[in-house]
């Protein structure tokens, strides 16, 4: 999996980007995308989870981030939640599926793998 | 003896009317009953009103209904009731068309036997003995207890305008009913076929009753033995939960949990009867999709516990000692569930096969990264703690931080139960999904028994006695071994 922060030469020119439109951008930028909190154990679960697929997501620490704030309170938004943001959330192929509990239901119900095949994160 | 003239208040006459009362004999026949009911204003008297019961014999409430007239206050057989009087419990009309009696003997009334228990509309009832037994005793007046009256006047002439439930059974004994098939049209056939019908599914429904009894019986030991030892526990640790004792999210939860078993195991009879009789796919589907349902309420209910009290759930004391042996993370794993019920489950198709081992699969991944996700938890959590008063030893202001850091991790904690449980429910749901209905009932019917069979095992280890230990086990798993043969072999 790949560590990543948003480049630095990119940062003034962003400065005014919206952090929902920084959030859908970097979503696409990578098969599957995972935002998350260092600290957060959950966050760590999932990240567990996609390696013992054999998936290598793209994690954006929210919290070694400068604008992380914001683009938590985005990402809250975009999960629909109110109140905190319930890290981990994840981006597959560009789309969003959700939440831990969406991520662990698709998983269950058989869904995640053709989704992850389609983004072309997963090989059989 | 009494007269009531009609349209006469009954106030007044209560007033004027203070007899005690005679009781009845069991034996007599009683055509017509009126029954009164008084309650008494006395708080004591409303107490005992509050406790006893009322029973109502459906028939007699059938045929009441159908009675409109007054009532006739010539009856042969009458009780007379006295009491104080102070608030009738009856309609404000001419004459009381519908009482209440409630009234339970009991050992305070000096004589007084078995209770009588009847709820009547009317006084023109024909119906068959319904209430039995009337307290015998004069009630003084100190005692506050409910008095009987009744009142038997024949109805002769409102026999054809009431059919209490059995005669026309009866009646139907009388007809043409021989069955060497001479005299058989085929109204009476399909009625015999009918009985035959009915007969057939109370004696399943008898059966069916029956197993639950055992089983809650089985449950009702375990849950003694369980608070036996609970108790003795938490003497013994006079820890600090012992002292404050279980949380009251904790003894919700536990309550909870026995009553969804209980219900649990009606379901568990629906499917066996269902199975059994061979019932249309339709009809089938539904008892499986009530099953369904049903898990969802547990989970349901362990979300809020988990919000309550969320280390009660994950120390499973809320199920029994075997269960608990196999638990992860506050209840089943889900794959360790599919791959004790997968060998009983043929047969299967090809493509049933293939879902569930790719089912299997994603759980047992599932719950890789969900352990592994509590076992940093726990690292991070012994972390704060053991830097919090052992690297600063004095300094209370950085104790006092990593303390409030260790509380927020803990709410995580919660969160890791809650995901468990949705991926057990989200397993549930997709076995439903990727079996058909036959198959659907006979999984979730195995895991009920299965579960019931580790319940059982676990009262059995606990009310072992140590030195007989080995006959008795014997027999008592021969008895096991042959309730698993006979629950099998109906499969």
């Amino acid at each position: 999996m790949q560590y990543e922060s948003a480049p630095e030469y990119w940062y003034v020119r962003q400065s005014r980007a919206d952090p929902l439109e920084r959030v859908e951008r970097l979503a696409s930028e990578s098969a599957v995308v995972v935002f998350s909190l260092s600290t957060c154990c959950m966050c760590h679960a999932v990240k567990r989870l996609f390696c013992g697929m054999g998936v290598h997501p793209t994690v954006y620490e929210l919290d070694e981030d400068p604008r992380g704030r914001d683009m938590e309170r985005a990402l809250a938004r975009l999960v629909g939640a109110a109140g905190p943001p319930p890290l981990p959330v994840v981006f597959i192929g560009g789309k969003l599926v959700g939440a831990m509990d969406m991520v662990m239901a698709s998983h269950i119900n058989g869904t995640l793998v053709p989704l992850l095949k389609e983004a072309g994160a997963l090989w059989l | 003896m009494f007269t009531m003239m009609q349209g006469e208040d009954v106030e007044s006459w209560m007033a004027n009317h203070r007899v005690g009362v005679t009781g009845f004999p069991d034996s007599a026949p009683l055509n017509q009953l009126l029954v009164y009911g008084i309650q008494d204003s006395n708080p004591s008297a409303t107490d005992i009103f509050d406790q006893q019961e009322v029973a109502c014999f459906d028939e007699l409430e059938e045929s009441l209904l159908q009675e409109v007239s007054g009532l006739r206050s010539d009856g042969d057989r009458q009780s007379f009731f006295s009491s104080k009087p102070s608030r009738l419990d009856i309609l404000p009309s001419p004459w009381p068309m519908r009482f209440e009696k409630i009234q339970r003997g009991n050992s305070q009334s000096a004589g007084s036997t078995d209770s009588c228990l009847a709820k009547t509309i009317g006084p023109k009832l024909e119906s068959e003995p319904l209430v039995s037994r009337y307290t015998s005793s004069e009630q003084s007046t100190d005692q506050q207890q409910h008095k009987v009256m009744a009142n038997n006047a024949s109805m002769a002439g409102e026999a054809t305008n009431h059919q209490p439930r059995h005669q026309s059974k009866r009646s139907i004994a009388d007809s043409d009913t021989r069955k060497d098939g001479k005299l058989l049209d085929a109204k009476t056939f399909r009625r015999l076929a009918q009985n035959r019908e009915a007969a057939k599914k109370s004696r399943l429904r008898k059966k069916a009753y029956v197993q639950q009894l055992e089983s809650s019986r089985v449950r009702l030991q375990q849950l003694e033995l369980d608070l036996q030892r609970a108790r003795s526990q938490g003497i013994s640790f006079g820890g600090c939960d012992a002292v404050k004792g279980i949380s009251s999210g904790a003894s919700t939860f536990d309550m909870e949990h026995a009553r969804w078993l209980d219900e649990n195991n009606k379901h568990l009879s629906d499917l066996r009867a269902g199975l059994q009789a061979h019932l249309l796919e339709r009809n089938l589907g539904l008892i499986v999709d009530r099953c369904i349902l049903h898990y969802d309420k547990l989970f349901g209910l362990k979300a809020v516990a988990a919000k309550a009290d969320v280390f009660h759930l994950l120390t499973g004391m809320w199920s029994s000692p075997v269960e608990r042996r196999f638990m992860w993370i506050g209840g089943f794993r889900p794959s360790e569930l599919l791959q004790i019920i997968m060998p009983h489950m043929d047969p299967l198709r090809e493509h049933q096969l293939m879902a569930i081992c790719n089912l299997q699969q994603s759980s047992q991944q599932a719950e890789e990264a969900l352990s592994q996700g509590l076992e940093q938890l726990h690292q991070s959590l012994a972390e704060m703690v053991a830097t919090g008063f052992i690297g600063e030893g004095s300094n209370v202001g950085n104790y006092m931080g990593n303390m409030a850091m260790a509380l927020d991790k803990l709410e995580n904690v919660e969160s890791f139960v809650l995901q468990a449980d949705r991926m057990r429910q989200e397993t549930l749901h997709q076995m439903r999904r990727i079996l058909t209905i036959r198959q659907a009932a006979r999984f979730f019917l195995t895991i009920g028994e299965y579960y019931s069979c580790l319940r059982a095992l676990s009262s059995l280890w606990a009310s072992r006695p140590q030195e007989s230990f080995i006959n008795n086990t014997v027999s008592e798993l021969q008895d096991i071994h042959q309730l698993q043969q006979h629950q099998l072999s109906s499969f």
